[in-house]
């Protein structure tokens, strides 16, 4: 990380429970979100993300346990959108009133300079459009309006509450280059998803929220490889002197219908060098690289399995 | 987190919906076109009748504008709840109290300015247009009272009105019981109870009194003041309590 004035903002979640009466929307979730890289929010829809983040910025007040930004609570800074820039609800924006003067007014209440206003316009590609009622604007314009929103500060934290909703594929990869940029410079970036394909596009890190627990505090890569195994696929024209040198070896490879063999929890640099060493002939190798959503889906079966063995409990909220 | 940034950043919000603005101008407006409108054509009480006060015949407008006040007052802070945008301003300014101070401080001060300027003009215009004989001065008992008193009287209301908005979250739930409280149940209390009583201590009959010259009844002009006070202290602190207590 380079030392960027921002300093080393983390968030830290610590034993936070959220209960509507008897239903238990967040169940006693710990993590952390450091600064850097990306982290992914993910979980299925009520599964606490949207709750989470809501006692994070202070709306919602905690059964108990904590959410801190940077060591204190949101409501306790002095002009939170210069440390922490959010998007929850890209719907929240009063329809009646201009981009321009939403973000002025938002702008006036942490005596942010009216001209961030105008560079944040230009940034999230709104400049065109600054003096349109928001009521007019499509919901990817809206989900613009609320980076732009996020960003008016220029704070250290951004928290964004799935930013890709409705965008077009052209404001998919913006939002993505941008949540990439803003870890690079040193920030802490919590985008919460459903999406695996689209979280799998930006994260480096991940927590998995599963009916208010928590299910995964991992890094990407290191979640999709403990789920999912390894697989190599590869052609040879001395299948059964391959298959017994592996056997020997303890990975097990098996014949599909088209001809090619399968190997799980193998790495192609392996089976290359033995290949190579005894004078197989190989036609095709190739490491097939497990999904997140492969990953997850895994995850979430066991989590499936669980719930339906324990007494249920814990409802989604 | 400062006082004036939280007033700034609600001024920028009221001047910038058109519905606010409307409805703010709205005040003026009704109060004192309406008032001018009687003052000239009228002109003299109704022949016969006792109760004639000659202040309080150049406030006619009042009636509708203090309806324009309310309606101002009530969209100014149940605005804030259309699609939880109030999410949106508590990110800004998560100190609620502050919040909820600049705002009622920012419209009530808005409504207290147009308010003066429409009761000037109701005052000075209305009595003008009456008949030679009828009209008095500012300098005339209860006068000056009476025209800073009206616009004490739109701010307060407009600050209930919002009292109430932020109590129910929502600008059709708040004009579903501030309608009823100012347009209907005047009247209904006001028959039930002959010569004052209940309907004196009602919100604008008590409110009013400051612009009567003579007052009558239970409470006079300081006395009505205050019981209007204590309606707007109650909506108003109910609407902090709600909004402080509250998820958001």
């Amino acid at each position: 990380m380079d030392g960027h004035a921002w300093g080393m903002t983390r968030i830290d979640v610590q034993d936070l429970r959220k209960e509507y009466g008897s239903t238990r929307a967040v169940d006693r979730l710990t993590f952390a979100v450091e600064p850097g890289r990306v982290t992914g929010f993910l979980g299925p829809n009520g599964a606490g993300k949207s709750t989470t983040l809501r006692i994070l910025l202070g709306l919602d007040r905690p059964t108990s346990g904590t959410a801190l930004i940077g060591g204190r609570r949101y409501a306790d800074l002095a002009e939170p959108l210069r440390e922490v820039g959010a998007l929850l609800d890209a719907q929240a924006a009063h329809g009646s009133r201009t981009a321009r003067a939403h973000l002025r007014a938002l702008a006036a209440s942490n005596r942010i300079p009216v001209r961030r206003v105008d560079e944040v316009l230009e940034q999230a590609g709104l400049a065109a459009v600054a003096g349109r009622r928001i009521r007019t604007f499509s919901l990817g314009m809206r989900q613009r309006l609320g980076m732009a929103a996020a960003l008016l500060g220029d704070p250290a934290v951004v928290v964004l509450d799935e930013p890709s909703n409705g965008l077009d594929p052209e404001g998919i990869v913006w939002t993505r280059e941008l949540m990439r940029s803003l870890a690079r410079e040193g920030r802490t970036v919590l985008v919460s998803s459903h999406l695996m394909h689209e979280t799998a596009s930006f994260a480096d890190h991940l927590v998995v929220l599963g009916r208010g627990r928590l299910l995964a505090d991992t890094a990407m890569r290191d979640f999709i490889d403990s789920r999912i195994k390894p697989r190599v696929r590869l052609r040879t024209t001395e299948g059964g002197r391959l298959r017994s040198l592996l056997l020997g070896k303890g990975l097990d490879p098996v014949q599909r219908e088209d001809g090619c063999w399968t190997v799980e929890g193998a790495r192609v640099e392996d089976i290359g060098a033995i290949a190579a060493r005894e004078g197989i002939p190989v036609l095709e190798l190739a490491q097939e690289e497990a999904t997140l959503e492969q990953a997850y889906l895994d995850l979430t079966t066991d989590e499936a399995e669980y719930a339906s063995a324990a007494p249920t409990s814990n409802q989604e909220a | 987190m400062s006082y004036p940034a939280a007033l700034h950043a609600e001024w920028i919000k009221i001047r910038s919906l058109r519905s606010l603005v409307g409805a703010l101008l709205a005040v003026p407006l009704a109060t004192a076109g309406l008032s001018l409108l009687i003052c000239g054509t009228l002109g003299r009480p109704t022949p016969g009748s006792t109760d004639f006060d000659p202040v309080l015949f150049s406030y006619y407008g009042l009636n509708f504008g203090q309806l324009a006040a309310i309606v101002f007052g009530v969209i100014a802070m149940g605005g804030e709840y259309k699609n939880a945008g109030i999410r949106i301003s508590l990110a800004a300014v998560p100190n609620r109290t502050l919040f909820y101070a600049a705002k009622l401080a920012t419209l009530g001060g808005c409504v207290f300015a147009v308010g003066l300027v429409a009761s000037l003009i109701s005052f000075l215009g209305g009595q003008a247009l009456m008949d030679q004989g009828f009209g008095v001065g500012i300098s005339d008992p209860g006068a000056l009272r009476a025209v800073v008193g009206c616009g004490c009287y739109l701010a307060l209301i407009s600050l209930l009105a919002a009292g109430v908005a932020a109590v129910l979250r929502s600008v059709t739930g708040a004009l579903s019981v501030l309608v009823p409280l100012f347009l209907i149940l005047p009247f209904v209390v006001g028959d039930m109870s002959q010569g004052g009583g209940a309907a004196d201590f009602l919100p604008d009959r008590a409110g009013q009194q400051i612009l009567l010259q003579h007052p009558a009844g239970a409470l006079g002009p300081w006395s009505g003041t205050a019981v209007l006070v204590a309606w707007t202290a109650l909506a108003v602190g109910a609407g902090w309590w709600a909004l402080w207590r509250r998820d958001a």
